[in-house]
């Protein structure tokens, strides 16, 4: 029976020695010092750059992992962000309405991943195809979110507001304690750990190494006795409920959220993210998803239309001169050089 | 006593198109015997396999292991029965190290069978010379071990049964002589085995009975002796020496 520490050290992930984990407790430390020497204003910035981090490892678990990609992932992001804003928007006065909120958008993407995951999987439908279904369905979540202008469109007392979006979204809370600014920055920092080490618990369990197996040969997989299908299933739930964290976090972090955040755009992005840090690795996929979106928020704030076109270059560098993706191929690089300097230091 | 048998297949058919795949084959194999299906190419043998094992459905007929009826069964829940098999391409998972490719395995096999499984496997391992702890890729093992290690992984599911697709192929003779030493001790054990090959030196070496196969049908079936000394097998398949 492996331990938790098995788990979380295991080979499925990049980072295993105790000078990585030294390395990885300072940086965490690092973080947690942030808001004392920041201003709000930078906090703030950096919190956007972690809540999106879920939806960067929902990819990475999903296509790196289990070679299923999808393109619309955004629309559980969505998903979650809408219902949060609908439920804890009606609940306003009781206190237990933003905790409500958050099951409630959660359970959302699950439910909708479900439905949308089975019919995908169990019907075998060929993996080329699932991409495409996947941009389809958060093309129409915009499509639809987006007609929604009208008063008509108002759920209780929460309109969902087209185009312009839905405007107004109560901070999470818990009791008398609302996670805003600084705090929210904390819990920002929880969720990314609580995923990230999730997650690498997932990946090296025996379910976490059968995923890997139906990435490399799904029919040798399943002529191991496995049920491919309701493998691919839960992989994808699990991913979209990590997007649906992303964007149940989005929207506290702004306190709205508008369908362009379905869209076509923000739907690349994680692939983006995932790509250029390198698919079979967590941990490069939660430095390139921070360090991307650091790079866009930054140009974009400084008025630099070219924010997107810079990052699709940067795809393109990564395809041809990184196929395993910059962070793991540079990390395999530091490898390589620390063991060859190894054993010449050996007496 | 009768013996019990482990696979059976009932007026079985397929066709792809206008080209019969399986043309009303009656097959039955009993427990621990060692079967050798031998053919001409497109004779019908690896789909036979792959309805077998539920890869491919069969247009009509019925598929029963261990008298149960499987024929609309999914693959994975055949493998749950007991049914192993490897593929005429070699399968194992080659961005993967030896030790996760014998790992994978693990968790569906079929407990039931673990004593005898657990010693068939580990005989196999130190025959092969495969160390379970290996970290080596997969895809850096010379071929013939790329085959031992597909055939290891099978046997990490306790099988009762195992299909093998041209194991042998692409072998030296001494790398062959090494599998069908190892198949040979695996059968001695009680595992029954179905191997399609087309090298006869080793069907002699290790057949109790040959299945010749030839146009989807069911040519001719007995022992070694009765398939070699039939007139029409030997004008099809073996060649006249």
């Amino acid at each position: 029976m492996r331990t938790i520490v098995d788990l979380i050290s295991g080979g499925a992930d990049i980072g295993r020695t105790r000078v990585f984990w030294i390395g990885f407790g300072v940086i965490v430390l690092l973080f947690l010092l942030y808001p004392t020497q920041a201003s709000a204003f930078r906090v703030s910035n950096v919190s956007f750059y972690l809540l999106n981090i879920p939806l960067g490892l929902g990819m990475a678990l999903l296509w790196g992992y289990c070679g299923v990609l999808s393109f619309g992932h955004v629309a559980y992001f969505g998903i979650a962000g809408y219902i949060y804003g609908i439920i804890a928007g009606n609940m306003s006065e009781n206190t237990l309405g933003p905790l409500a909120g958050v099951a409630g958008g959660l359970l959302a993407s699950a439910i909708v991943a479900g439905i949308f995951g089975y019919f995908v999987f169990y019907a075998r439908v060929q993996k080329w195809i699932i991409p495409i279904l996947t941009l389809v369905l958060t093309l129409l979540l915009e499509t639809f979110l987006g007609q929604t202008a009208g008063y008509q469109w108002r759920i209780g007392s929460v309109l969902l507001g087209g185009y312009n979006g839905m405007t107004g979204i109560p901070w999470f809370r818990l009791g008398g304690f609302v996670f805003e600014g600084y705090s929210f920055f904390y819990l920002c920092v929880v969720v990314v750990l609580a995923c990230y080490f999730g997650l690498r618990m997932l990946v090296n369990s025996n379910f976490g190494q059968v995923i890997v197996a139906i990435r490399e040969d799904e029919l040798r997989t399943e002529l191991l006795g496995y049920d491919i299908r309701a493998r691919q299933w839960v992989v994808f739930v699990i991913s979209a409920m990590l997007a649906g964290l992303s964007g149940l976090l989005y929207v506290q972090w702004g306190n709205y959220i508008t369908p362009s955040q379905v869209g076509l755009l923000q739907a690349v992005l994680p692939v983006i993210w995932t790509a250029v840090g390198g698919t079979t690795s967590l941990l490069a996929v939660v430095i390139s998803a921070f360090a991307l979106n650091w790079v866009t928020f930054t140009l974009s704030s400084q008025g630099n239309q070219y924010a997107m076109v810079i990052i699709g270059a940067l795809l393109v560098v990564t395809m041809l001169f990184f196929p395993r993706g910059i962070i793991v191929m540079v990390a395999e690089w530091l490898g390589r050089l620390i063991a060859r300097r190894a054993p010449s230091s050996q007496p | 006593m009768e013996p019990t048998i482990v696979i059976e297949t009932r007026s079985l058919s397929k066709r792809f198109g206008g080209v019969v795949a399986a043309d009303n084959v009656n097959f039955k194999v009993p427990s621990g015997e060692f079967r050798c299906m031998i053919g001409p190419n497109g004779a019908g043998k690896s789909t036979l396999f792959a309805m077998l094992c539920g890869i491919e459905s069969a247009d009509s007929g019925r598929i029963l292991v261990f008298g149960q009826d499987v024929t609309r069964m999914q693959a994975f829940r055949r493998v749950r029965l007991g049914v192993g098999l490897t593929f005429q391409t070699n399968r194992a998972f080659h961005q993967l190290t030896v030790r996760e490719n014998l790992t994978i395995p693990q968790a569906s096999a079929n407990l039931k069978n673990k004593e005898a499984g657990q010693m068939r496997l580990e005989f196999a391992l130190d025959a092969f010379g495969l160390d379970p702890d290996d970290e080596t890729k997969a895809a850096e093992l010379p071929h013939n071990q790329l085959h031992w290690l597909e055939i290891a992984m099978v046997l990490v599911g306790y099988p009762n049964l195992i299909l093998l697709d041209e194991p042998t192929a692409g072998m030296a003779p001494e790398e062959t002589l090494q599998t069908a030493k190892v198949l040979k001790h695996l059968n001695s054990t009680g595992l029954t085995t179905v191997v399609v090959e087309h090298d006869m030196a080793f069907v002699k070496d290790v057949a109790q009975t040959v299945t010749v196969l030839h146009q989807g049908q069911i040519f001719a079936e007995g022992s070694l002796a009765d398939i070699t000394a039939h007139e029409d097998v030997r004008r099809i398949y073996l060649g006249r020496a």
